[in-house]
Parts: C-alpha cells; structure tokens; sequence
C-alpha cells in the first residue's frame, strides 16, 4: 500500500496509471462490448463518426466498425508490447547475469554478440526477421524481442560485476552451491530492480515498433492494429482524415501512458533507495 | 492562416488566367493542338527492363509505348478496332498460314537508320516469339517471316493460325525494335533494353533512378506535324497519395493508371483547373478473380465453388471497393468486349442461405464453433483494390462458416507462393484481359502449364472439356465459328469455376485542363502520344 501511494506521489504517474488502466479496460473488455470478428462489415463505408449511435466513431474503408477496431487493437498492442518486453528482459537478464557472472571467455563471447546485435538497427533487425519468416503476431513479437534484449543484457551484467563480489556470494560459495544455482538465485534477484526500470521503455517501443510493422504491411493481418488502421486509412487521408487520426492517438496515448507510468515508479524507487 | 490565404488566392489567380487561356483559343479554334510544351506525368514503378518487345506489360508501355511502336494500335473506330502504325495495311491468307503486312514508307529509326521489313522479320522470329511473355502463345506457330522487299513482310505459320487472334494481339504484342541494334550479342542483356531505340515520336533521352524518366521529341517523326510536346518527364511518385497532391500544386499535369486513389476521385473532381477522366482504358480491362487451389479436396468439390460464388457481393465490391469504378464481372471474358462477350452464362446471385445449403449438401457441416474448414487466403499485393477484396472475402467467407487466414506477400514472394510453391487455397488476382481470350485468359483455365508460368493455371485444374474447347478455338480460323467457341468458352467456365470472376476496371486518369487529345484510343495511357499537346 505504501508503495502504491509513493508511485502514486506525482501527477505523472496518475496519469500515466489512468492511461494504462483505461486501455488495459479496453483490452480485456473487447470481447464483452464487441463479440465476434471486430473486421466484420458492419454498416456503410466511410460513415464519419458521431452520425450513428451504433457505430459511434463511423465506419472505414469497408464498413468495419472503427471503435471495435479500436478496441481490439488495444488488445493487439498490449498483447504484443508486454509479451515482446517480457521476452527482451528474460534474454536480456539470463544474458547479462551469465555474462557478468562467468566472466573471462563467456562474458566476452557473450558481449560481443550483444555488441553484434546493438550495432543493428533495432528497427532494421525487426523488419528483415519479419519479411523473412512471414507475419504472424509470434513472430513480430519475437522480432521485436530480438532487437530489444541487449539494453537489459547490459544492464543486468553491470549490476551482476558488482553483486558477485559481495558477502553473500562468497558465502554461497563456501556452503558449496553450483555457479549456476549462485548466479540465478543469489546475483539475478538482487540485480532484477534496474532491469526491471528499463520495461516501461522497452514496452513503448514495442508498441511503437509493432505500429510500424503493421503500417508497412507486416503485421499479422488476420488481426487488428492499430499501425495496420493507420495505413488503411492513409488512402483516404484527404477525405477521412479521422480513420488515420483516431488510431494515431491512441497509439500516442499508449506510449504516453507507459512513459509516465514507468517514470512513476522509477522515482518512486529512488525516493525508497535515497530513504534506507 | 496565412498559409492557407496565400494558396486560396494563388489558385483564384491561376484558375481565373486558366480560365482565360482556355476560353480565347476556343472562340476561333477550338481543335487546334498547340505545339511544344513540357508534360509531366506521376510514374509508379520503374521498369528496369524498358524493352516492349520482350516485357508486354502495361508498366513498360507506359513509358515505352512512346519510343517504340508497334504494327498498329487499337481505335475506337477503326475497321476490326485498329488503326495503322509502322503497318499500313495486314492481310490473312484464308487458310491461316500466312499473314501479309504492308509497312509505312520513309520511316527512320532514332539513330538515323531507315527503318525495313528485316526489323520486323528480326523482331517477330527473333524476340516475339521465343522471348516475350505474351508472344510465346500466340507466335508459337510462327515458322518464317519473308520479306520480299523491303515494306513487305509476310508471316508464315506452320500451323493454321485464326487471323483474328493475330489482329488482336497486334497493338500489345507487336513492338518493333531495330536488329541493327539487337543482332550482336545476347538480345536479353543488350543495353538499349534499359534506353529504347525506336521509331516513335519520342527519343529516350534520360532516366535518373528514384527520380524521373526523360524523353525528348523526335524531329524526324514520321506523323505530319507531330509529335506536338517537345518533352515528356514521368515522375517517379510511388506514394499514391501523392499524386494527387502533385497534381493541386501544379508540380505534375497528369495522373494516368489511377494513381490518384479513387477515393479522392470525388474531391479532386470538384478543384478548379483538374479534369477527371474514364476514359482512354477501353482495351487493358483487369479482371478481378478469385484463383483456386484444386488440389485443396474441399475446393475441387464443385458445390463448395459454387458456395463461395454465392457468398460474394459482387454489387458490394464495385460499390465499395471500387467506389462505382468497376463492373460486376460474369465469367471470363469482360462486359465491355465487343467481340466475345456473352452474357448468357450460370450467375451466382449473392445469397448467403444458399451458400449455407451447398455447403452442407456437399457435407461440410458447421463444427461446434461455427466453423466448417480453413483456408489460406493470398491477396495480390499489386493493387490497393486487390488487397481490400481479400479483406472483403475473408468476411464474406467467414458468413459461410469457412475460416480464411489472409497471409500477405510482397510482389515476388506472392508470384513464387502462388505460381511456382501452390502454397495457397485461395489467391485474389487481378489478370488482364488483352482483347483475345487465347493472349491471356484462356491460359488461366487450361491444364498442363508448367510450374512457375505467373499468371496461368497453377491451381491444378484440369478440365478435358474446357482443353478440347481452348485448342480447337486456337485452330479455328473462321471468325463467327472461332467467337462462337470462346462463347462456349465461358459458358463452361461459369458453370464449373476453376475460378471465380468477380469484377472487372479499367483505370482513371486526372489531369489538368490544359492537357489536350486525352483518351482518344482505347489503349490511351499506352499508346504514342504522337497527338498530344499543351495548352499554355
């Protein structure tokens, strides 16, 4: 509870909490308020919006519901930027621990394909793995991971080079635990907090990063995006400024939201670090 | 604001001196086509290949069609819908073994040398028929062409070819290249296939990547008078959205092939100075067709082709996705052929009850979640209107309780999934109809095409009904028996789908007031632009 009304301290994070809880609303209430293939066609096409109370923000090119799209593609977004997060941090953390840990040969090796893998546009790495194994939201989200997990990788093996040296390794050490079961259970928790710092980051890349492939056509097109409606609707760009607009900010919205949350919590645990 | 007053009144300013230019001119001589003059066109695609003899395709007509010619172009009111080009008259022999062409006197090449019958005896025997991709069908009988003297050359076939077919495939497959140029060295890697040398009214004169194409006129042009433009600048704009704002700011005069996207149509009609033209596309119809894998054991039932027939909106497609520029298409052979066409074949009205019964006479039932099989679905990624139909018919398909996967490709990846690896149930695409059933339609049904031919039958159908009928038009030489057969034709087709028609368009040009004798033949975009002019 205390920890809650620390993040809670700054307008920032309210905001930013407010966001994200609206949108998580969005997502997991999607199915509830519009069941069925939000694709379907459900009126005229190209109805603005706020003309038919059924279809409050009007219709796209084909006649698709825009808000259950909208809906939807809340649930796209989330879906890939968490999941695409939580797989950059899980290889950027085995990474970095193995690496920080093990030292001499394996930390180079190791570093070195991070170094490989860095010098790569992140963006670049993404669109080229996707063009080659074909779209699908497995595959976009392991893309994005590909090109994400080093800045944790960094990170975690910083924190590891100093936490190797303290008491309680070398304690581990005398009871006779293997390197291993050391590295994972004793260094890789203490080291977790900064990493964990870098999410908020990484998950409004993702989001952005995952845009940008469904624009450029390389999102799983059985589903909805919100990248995918931007692109659908820069053909009518002119005539239906809203069917690009309406999805680009909710796009803005989203990293907003993930900024400000994980800028929240960020100081939050530096109010608690600079106390003890 | 301030931005926006300062455009308002440059537009007031330059609409009102249009206006003025137009209307003096239109008191004495309204017809009179003004010489010299700079157009610059949108261009969507570079074409590295710029050889019309070899690469028949629209995307290199467009540019090439004014530096090379053909034989003759199609007319809207020629006798047979053609008028004459580097040929002045042709004759079949009524046997079908030979074809007499007559060819224009005083006709000279771009680098000065005369043109003759050897050129067109090069280019038919040499380039026609083993290399182009139209001309390897129709010039397979293609034994010898003999040039008595030099403005005559005679075809000869080896096998009774129908005139008709010959005729029809003139203004598309036709192109003369020069062999004084082509006749050493490998004709694939000749460099003027990247800077065409002609006959035409234009002279290729640069091409920058990324950026534009330049042609200059041809001074020795045999057309009196013409060409009337000094020069033609295609500038390359791959974003389709921005041609129309090119076109507003007066940094192109014209959009041909629909580069502005139709759903501007309706906007930019309605801005002072622009002209929104239909016409000029008569002769390159597209037809939209729903290609299907026979192999797939649920799609070579009969009662599930039919089902998905059924389950299209054809009205909903033209009205929606084509915003009304497009015709609902019958069968094989599009509404807007004077030849062919007949309307007399099995329809499948939208009806989705229907549907529903086929699918379960055929014994498909619906499972527990509503589904009864899945498909992969291929969208052409070629036209914005190919990839929204595949939006379309997923939607479509999945009111029939079939679960359509859409996978997306780009160009080369969608041409080797679906023509070469057959990794697809269903594909969209978009063929052309080229005038003749036997140039590029009846290849979509036939069977025994090899692996890789893009646009061909590559879904494993095989009907020895449909076969027998193909190959016996393509020995018919009496036109009314040879009509009669392709009527036949998609009659067949209708009633068994191989495929699926769904639509067929043509293409929408907008240019600006000042450019004359726009769309005056039925292959516009792709023909000389010897008669086009400016006003200035």
């Amino acid at each position: 509870m205390k920890r809650l009304r620390r993040f809670l301290h700054t307008p920032e994070a309210i905001a930013g909490a407010f966001i994200l809880a609206l949108l998580l609303v969005m997502a997991l209430t999607a199915p509830l308020f519009f069941p069925g293939d939000p694709q379907a066609i459900a009126g005229p096409a190209l109805l603005p919006p706020f003309q038919d109370w059924s279809l409050p923000l009007g219709t796209d090119r084909l006649g698709r519901d825009v808000l259950a799209e909208l809906f939807h593609g809340a649930r796209t977004s989330l879906a890939v930027g968490l999941a695409a997060a939580a797989a950059a941090l899980l290889i950027g953390a085995v990474v970095g621990t193995l690496a920080g840990f093990a030292g001499g040969l394996v930390d180079e090796a190791l570093m070195r394909i991070t170094d490989a893998f860095q010098t790569v546009p992140s963006f670049l790495l993404a669109l080229a793995f996707v063009s080659i194994i074909g779209p699908s939201l497995g595959v976009v989200v392991a893309a994005i991971a590909l090109s994400a997990w080093t800045g944790p990788a960094r990170v975690a093996r910083a924190e590891v080079l100093s936490i190797r040296e303290r008491d309680c390794v070398a304690g581990a050490r005398v009871i006779g635990m293997h390197p291993l079961e050391i590295a994972f259970r004793e260094v890789l928790p203490n080291a977790l907090p900064p990493v964990l710092a870098l999410s908020s980051v990484i998950v409004a890349a993702a989001i952005l990063t995952e845009a940008a492939l469904s624009f450029l056509g390389l999102g799983d097109p059985n589903r909805v995006t919100w990248g995918g409606m931007i692109a659908e609707g820069r053909a009518v760009l002119r005539t239906a400024p809203l069917l690009s607009i309406v999805p680009g900010v909710a796009l803005m919205l989203t990293v907003l939201g993930v900024y400000l949350a994980g800028e929240g919590v960020v100081e939050s645990t530096a109010v608690r670090r600079s106390l003890s | 604001m301030s931005e926006l007053t300062i455009s308002r009144r440059g537009l007031l300013a330059g609409s009102a001196l249009l206006l003025a230019s137009t209307a003096l001119p239109a008191i004495g001589f309204a017809q009179t086509p003004k010489k010299g003059g700079r157009l610059v066109l949108a261009a969507d695609s570079e074409p590295r290949n710029l050889n019309p003899a070899i690469v028949a395709s629209n995307g290199v007509f467009f540019i090439s069609s004014k530096i090379v010619e053909t034989l003759a172009e199609a007319s809207f009111d020629g006798k047979d819908g053609l008028q004459p080009r580097l040929a002045l008259s042709w004759e079949g022999a009524a046997d079908g073994l030979s074809v007499t062409f007559k060819l224009r006197d005083g006709v000279k090449w771009h680098d000065g040398k005369p043109f003759t019958s050897a050129d067109v005896a090069f280019s038919a025997l040499q380039i026609w028929k083993p290399l182009q991709n139209l001309g390897r069908t129709v010039f397979k009988d293609l034994e010898a062409v003999d040039t008595p003297d030099e403005l005559t050359a005679v075809f000869t076939f080896a096998e009774p070819t129908p005139f008709q077919l010959i005729r029809n495939a003139l203004p598309a497959l036709s192109s003369v290249v020069p062999k004084h140029v082509y006749e050493n060295g490998k004709i694939e890697d000749n460099p003027a296939n990247n800077a065409p040398v002609g006959t035409g009214p234009f002279k290729f004169a640069e091409y920058k990547a990324g950026q534009y194409y330049r042609l200059t006129r041809n001074d020795a042009y045999w057309g009196k008078d013409e060409p009337y433009l000094d020069e033609i600048v295609y500038q390359v704009l791959p974003d389709r959205t921005s041609a129309a704002a090119a076109l507003e700011a007066e940094e192109i005069q014209l959009a041909a092939f629909s580069a502005v996207p139709l759903a501007d149509l309706d906007r930019i009609s309605k801005v002072p100075g622009l002209k929104v033209i239909t016409k000029g596309y008569e002769g390159l119809t597209y037809q939209l067709v729903v290609e299907i894998n026979h192999r797939r054991k649920e799609l070579a039932d009969l009662k599930v082709r039919q089902a998905i027939a059924h389950a299209i909106d054809k009205d909903f497609v033209v009205k929606t996705i084509f915003l009304g520029y497009a015709a609902t298409a019958t069968g094989p052979v599009p509404k807007n052929d004077p030849q062919f066409y007949t309307a007399d074949v099995p329809t499948y009205p939208f009806d989705v009850a229907k549907a529903n019964a086929l699918l379960d006479e055929a014994g498909y039932k619906r499972a527990d979640d509503g589904k009864r099989f899945a498909l992969k679905l291929l969208p052409a990624p070629y036209f914005n209107e190919t990839k929204q139909f595949g939006d379309y018919l997923r939607q479509a398909l999945a009111a029939i309780g079939i679960d359509a996967q859409i996978v997306n490709n780009d160009s080369a990846a969608h041409i080797k999934a679906v023509y070469t690896d057959h990794a697809f149930d269903l594909a969209v695409g978009p063929p052309v109809f080229r005038g003749d059933p036997a140039i590029s339609t009846t290849i979509l049904v036939q069977s025994g095409i090899p692996d890789g031919v893009p646009f061909s039958n590559q879904g494993g159908y095989k009907n020895a009904e449909l076969d027998a009928i193909i190959v016996k038009a393509s020995e018919t030489l009496d036109t009314a028996a040879r009509t009669e057969l392709y009527k036949e034709f998609q009659k067949n087709v209708a009633a068994d789908l191989p495929l699926i028609n769904v639509a067929e368009w043509s293409f929408i040009s907008v240019a600006r007031d000042t450019v004359g004798n726009i769309a005056n033949n039925p292959r516009w975009a792709v023909s000389n632009w010897a008669d086009t002019y400016l006003e200035s």
